[in-house]
């Protein structure tokens, strides 16, 4: 039978499960023409009309053996009997609401916890970007990093330069479309909209960007090629940023938006759910590649090689959409040479010994970048997780089995009146399926509400979308807690002797060894869980606080911290003049007390590497590794409290005119001049133009040792580092001003706000906060996952204490008469309290002795995740121990005495 | 010496389908009655089968059914062949031909042919 007549059959049995008093009447009406028609043919073959009423009967087979036959084939029998186990199912369910709400809840809990990490892991690792046949999409990467020689940027294995992107955009065999873009700021540029200067992260894209990656639009349109050509001054806006920004007012389009002072005429808005290829950030707002030196890539300072279209300049990112049927292999075959051939021009004759760019294609699945930071600890949140689930089912069981014994007089009796054993099965699977269902619906509603919590606590740009995959990972874990629920508490019922069950009273009559023994199991288990669970939130708490107490090397509260970007000022000499006069009113300004500036902001990640030499010789093996350096104003010792050792701090007086002279710290002092005698020797700055040609430029003068502090990140080693005064480099590069004050810095906003606003109306102020927020936020993902495992912790103490309750006092309900009888004979209060404490403390020794070796191979996968913590860290594993044996004592110690006592009134007999 | 056959299985939904094609519309107790005749009584049929296999038919589109009035004036359920049932009559009869042929010349072989 073809399949399209089976669909239909199907279809027409599944409308047969309704209307079916209709359906009867017919098939009745049907039944009784037949007979009739029967009857007068065997009338008239002259038979009596007794004899032809029962000869037809005889022959149709019977009439409701007929009926019978012809439902079956009507409906789905199967589906039929479902529905009316769910039916029953409910009605069971609503009788216990207390039961209902307890499993329902503890399951919520489960699947939405488990629900609410794996769409993080969807969004970071799985998912494609929200576009027309995503996985068609790739982008280009140097795997090897550039050509020598070239001026790159941050992104060095993902950039290329204009000549290349021109060469590969010319082949047509490969992409049907290739896109380029290119991010205006390392972060965020200036922005104004109307009256007031705020920032946005915008990108410069080709003319097919939008059209290429197939982006639909809520409002107005895309670019068009001739728009990057013209470099036209239009801007599309991303729909979060129309949102927040427009309040979705279709009026937005037309309006104008300045971006570094430049305007640029709205004519779009991208459909919801696009936030950009650039990696974990959401773009606001993309304007198509412009060639003015104001709006460069990276917000780089415009130069001979630094500049659109310059061979020499490589920032440019592509991303391209591979023909169907093209395969990766094939496809870098097929661009290879052109890439080779378009890498080297405007280089001269290559090195033939230096190293060669390659050609790559990178995944557009996840998040680019992420993957490799995010990938372990997301899979070990998943497991903790997945422990939360496995504790939350364990106690749904239990609490099914206890509820299941005292229903074993019922199913005893239905065993007896002819139920068999399958339609028993069907009807525990269907009351599973209910808690479970209703599990998954309320852990849905608590997973939309977690991964936005989620979303706000890792400061992701991009939210965690809950798609299809995830839907389906739900309701995956789902079904299999119910099957597992279903099957639990039927073994038991099936085993039950019917006729013993049916002549005891007591509902004791069936607790075998087997039973009591696969209880005790599931509480040990559920506390061994408990235990691992524990011991990783404890290694990840204490490496949290690993963090929070490192010495830093300087006052890090009473700091504020922001970033300006003057892109009206020009020359260095402006640039000068314009910080310095900046720097003085700040310090003016009331509740500062001291004001100086760096380039590279403190705790950021951000930083400056590089090689200088010291006397003029370069530093040989083993000190040749890189230095760090940074570019700070006046009074930056003082300002940030670091420890000046030996000389001076840089001062007003160290201008652009005066001699060069540099701060190094204690680690630089101590690597290159042991003997304590730094002052006064010089560095040197090295320019490599081409490999090999080394050129001496300026040079520095030390003039001051300070302390070693803490320059990109908390928990990086001290290393050698210089310490420039901003005036005094080429060109002079944006500044982050740091201000010392006694209050609370974040009160200085406001006035600083105006201070900025006076010196120039299109001057931004950059990500404002206190500098210890920026080094907390070097550890921010450390910060994360500890607080993610501590409520996952306190979760599953909450679910094994309230299982552990559960049970206990089942257990000691069900052996009131053992324990009547024992007191009866005289067995002493202490002993029956240690009848019921041996058995919990023998389950909780028994939980420990298998739960510490799981939890130390768990801490062992985690240690790349610990800082400053080992594996076998005792303290950690205390603190568990502590934590599971308070749950397990801390519910049955006041009950049992208080049961003891009640069973001395003799209500037990 | 031999018993009346069962009906097996699947082969009534032709014999239905081949009856409507012979008879045109019909009802029920017809087609039962139509089959036992063809079969000259060698067929054992409760006529209370029929109505499961219409029923699967109908649900299977080869059929379609209304109410009519038969000769003598009752009230009954006339059953017609639909364009799917003819095409897939057609389709059966041609298979059961073939493996009547094959299993006929199959038993017949009674000497190994060298």
């Amino acid at each position: 039978m073809s399949l399209i007549r089976a669909m239909r059959a199907g279809f027409q049995r599944l409308a047969g499960l309704f209307q079916k008093q209709q359906r009867d009447a017919e098939l009745s009406a049907e039944l009784e023409s037949h007979l009739q028609l029967h009857i007068e043919d065997n009338l008239r073959a002259g038979m009596t009309p007794e004899a032809a009423r029962r000869d037809a009967l005889t022959k149709l087979g019977g009439v409701e053996q007929t009926r019978e036959n012809y439902r079956d084939r009507r409906g789905l029998p199967f589906l039929d009997t479902t529905l009316q186990d769910l039916r029953f199912a409910f009605r069971v369910l609503r009788k216990n609401p207390g039961f209902t709400l307890v499993a329902i809840l503890t399951l919520a809990l489960g699947i939405g916890a488990n629900t609410a990490v794996f769409s993080v892991m969807n969004t970071v690792l799985l998912r494609y970007l929200p576009l027309p046949n995503p996985q068609e999409l790739v982008f280009l990467r140097l795997p090897n990093g550039p050509p020598e020689g070239v001026s790159t940027t941050g992104d060095d294995d993902r950039s290329f330069s204009y000549p290349v992107f021109e060469a590969i955009r010319k082949e047509h065999a490969v992409f049907s479309d290739l896109m380029a873009y290119m991010p205006l700021a390392v972060d965020k540029v200036a922005v104004r909209i109307g009256k007031d200067p705020e920032e946005a992260e915008g990108d410069m894209v080709s003319g097919n960007f939008f059209s290429g990656l197939g982006v639909s639009f809520t409002r107005g349109r895309g670019f068009a090629p001739e728009d990057e050509t013209a470099h036209a001054s239009v801007v599309v806006l991303s729909y979060s940023y129309w949102s927040t920004r427009f309040g979705r007012s279709s009026s937005a389009i037309g309006q104008t938006i300045y971006v570094k002072g430049v305007p640029f005429t709205v004519i779009g808005v991208t459909a919801q759910g696009f936030y950009g290829v650039e990696p974990a950030s959401s773009t606001d707002f993309w304007i198509p590649l412009q060639n003015r030196p104001e709006l460069t890539a990276w917000d780089e300072e415009p130069s001979t090689i630094a500049f659109y279209g310059s061979p020499k300049w490589w920032c440019i990112q592509l991303i391209g959409r591979v023909l169907p049927g093209v395969t990766a292999s094939q496809a870098l075959a097929r661009l290879d040479p052109i890439f080779q051939s378009a890498a080297l021009i405007g280089l001269g004759t290559p090195d033939p010994k230096a190293k060669k760019s390659i050609l790559a294609f990178g995944s557009t699945q996840g998040i680019q970048g992420m993957r490799e930071d995010y990938q372990k600890p997301i899979q070990i949140l998943l497991a903790m997780v997945g422990l939360v689930l496995a504790i939350a089912c364990a106690n749904v069981s239990m609490l099914l089995v206890a509820r299941n014994a005292t229903r074993a007089r019922e199913f005893s009796v239905r065993v007896a009146l002819g139920a068999g054993r399958g339609r028993l099965l069907r009807q525990t699977l269907a009351e599973s399926f209910l808690l479970v269902a209703g599990g998954a619906a309320f852990g849905w509603m608590f997973a939309v509400s977690g991964s936005r919590a989620l979303a706000a606590w890792s400061g992701a740009e991009i939210p965690f979308v809950l798609d299809a995959r995830v839907l389906l990972f739900t309701l995956a874990i789902s079904i299999s807690c119910a099957i597992v629920f279903g099957l639990t508490p039927l073994r038991r019922a099936a085993s039950v002797p019917v006729a013993v069950t049916l002549k005891t009273s007591n509902a004791t009559a069936h607790r075998d060894q087997r039973s009591s023994w696969s209880g005790k199991v599931a509480v040990a288990s559920q506390m061994a869980l408990c235990l691992i669970l524990l011991v990783g939130s404890g290694l990840l708490v204490r490496s949290l606080r690993n963090y929070q107490t490192l010495p830093l090397g300087l006052r890090v509260d009473g700091l504020l911290v922001f970033g300006t970007d003057p892109f009206s000022v020009r020359s260095d000499e402006e640039k000068e003049h314009f910080y310095q006069n900046m720097l003085a009113r700040l310090r003016e300004a009331p509740g500062v007390e001291s004001a100086t500036l760096v380039s590279h902001r403190l705790g950021s990640g951000w930083g400056w590497n590089s090689v200088w030499a010291i006397d003029g010789v370069m530093p040989q093996a083993p000190f040749s590794e890189s230095m760090s350096a940074n570019h700070v104003g006046p009074d930056f010792c003082h300002t940030l409290g670091i420890p000046i050792l030996r000389g001076r701090d840089v001062t007003d007086a160290d201008t652009r005119s005066a001699p060069k002279v540099v701060l190094v710290n204690e680690t630089f002092s101590k690597r290159f001049f042991p003997k304590g005698d730094a002052l006064g020797h010089s560095v040197t700055t090295l320019s490599s133009t081409s490999v090999g040609k080394i050129k001496l430029e300026n040079r520095f003068t030390i003039v001051g040792v300070i302390g070693d502090s803490k320059y990109k990140r908390v928990d990086e080693k001290s290393k050698a580092t210089l310490y420039f005064p901003f005036a005094q480099s080429t060109p002079i590069p944006n500044i982050q001003v740091e201000l010392r004050t006694g209050g609370d810095p974040e009160a200085l906003i406001p006035s600083v706000h105006a201070i900025l606003h006076d010196l120039d109306p299109n001057l931004p102020m950059q990500k404002p906060m206190t500098q210890r927020a920026q080094f907390d936020e070097s550890y921010s993902q450390a910060r994360l996952f500890a607080r993610l495992s501590i409520f996952f912790g306190v979760v599953a103490v909450l679910l094994v204490a309230t299982g552990l309750y559960g049970t206990l006092a089942y257990r000691v309900e069900r052996r009131t008469s053992e324990i009547g009888v024992r007191m009866a004979l005289g067995a002493q209060h202490g002993q029956v309290l240690w009848l019921i404490l041996r058995e919990s403390l023998l389950v909780s020794g028994a939980a420990i002795l298998a739960g510490v070796p799981f939890a130390i191979a768990g801490a062992r996968l985690m240690r790349s995740m610990l800082f400053g913590v080992q594996p076998g860290d005792m303290i950690s594993f205390l603190l568990a121990l502590f934590g599971v044996s308070c749950c397990a004592r801390g519910f049955n110690h006041p009950r049992a005495p208080r049961n003891a006592r009640r069973y001395h009134h003799g209500t037990a007999l | 010496m031999t018993d009346k056959t069962d009906v097996w299985q699947g082969t009534l939904a032709l014999m239905i389908l081949k009856t409507l094609q012979t008879l045109g519309p019909l009802h029920g107790y017809g087609i039962a009655r139509r089959i036992e005749q063809i079969s000259g009584g060698m067929l054992s049929l409760n006529y209370g089968t029929v109505y499961p296999a219409l029923l699967k038919l109908e649900q299977e589109g080869s059929i379609e059914s209304e109410w009519g009035v038969s000769d003598n004036n009752r009230k009954a359920k006339y059953y017609k062949l639909t364009r799917a049932g003819q095409k897939q009559l057609e389709r059966e009869a041609r298979d059961w031909q073939q493996a009547q042929m094959i299993l006929a010349k199959f038993l017949s072989a009674t000497e190994p042919s060298t």
